[in-house]
């Protein structure tokens, strides 16, 4: 295993819902990063923001790691759950929330239904 | 041959679609990360096939990434997938 492998197998080990991104969670540097990022602010979920522009070893690791090629990527408790177009739709279908409470991930109901209301 | 046709002819190829389109949007990413002028950066598609019938999520986007293939997905900056069956 990598070094890269091995700090992002620690990661989402350590914490239940990590976000791989362009920039941070309070100043994202991508569209698509900064869309998944919002939703979960938005819905109050406790994350941490890995941001792989800040290491190159990550960046690439992270790719090779789940077998997909692009960024952001959600993991929740150690299991990777989408990109930007999956979390949107999860989000908007309301699958999201009951994988957050399928795996006792603490969240903002209203606020879920906020973004659906706004967006359907 | 533009990327776009690549990836369509690709998809095409891969899953026989019945609807698809492919979407060069770089242009409405001027001046955001990825963007190079002449565009050809950011990329959008939209495809429907039988292919994708009990497919999770995940999976259909992994199929759409591997038809798609590592050569094209390395060389643009980004792909939005609306993928189903």
């Amino acid at each position: 295993m990598t070094d890269a492998n091995a700090q992002i197998q620690e990661t989402i080990t350590q914490n239940d819902v990590v976000l791989f991104m362009k920039g941070t969670k309070s100043m994202p540097q991508c569209g698509f990063s900064s869309r998944v990022a919002g939703v979960l602010n938005y819905m109050g979920v406790e994350f941490a923001d890995v941001n792989v522009l800040a290491d190159d070893g990550i960046r690439q690791g992270i790719k090779e790691f789940s077998e997909w090629p692009t960024i952001p990527q959600l993991y929740v408790k150690g299991e990777f759950i989408g990109g930007c177009d999956i979390i949107t739709e999860m989000t908007l279908s309301g699958e999201l929330d009951t994988m957050f409470e399928e795996n006792g991930v603490t969240y903002d109901k209203d606020a879920a239904e906020k973004i659906r209301a706004a967006n359907g | 041959m533009p990327v776009s046709e690549q990836i369509e002819q690709r998809l095409r190829a891969a899953f026989a679609p019945r609807e698809l389109q492919v979407v060069d949007d770089s242009e409405s990413h001027r001046g955001h990360a990825g963007f190079q002028e002449g565009g050809e950066s950011h990329f959008n598609v939209r495809i429907r096939a039988e292919a994708f019938v009990g497919q999770s999520r995940i999976a259909r986007h992994r199929a759409v990434h591997k038809a798609i293939g590592p050569d094209v997905i390395g060389r643009i900056h980004a792909l939005a997938i609306d993928v189903d069956a």
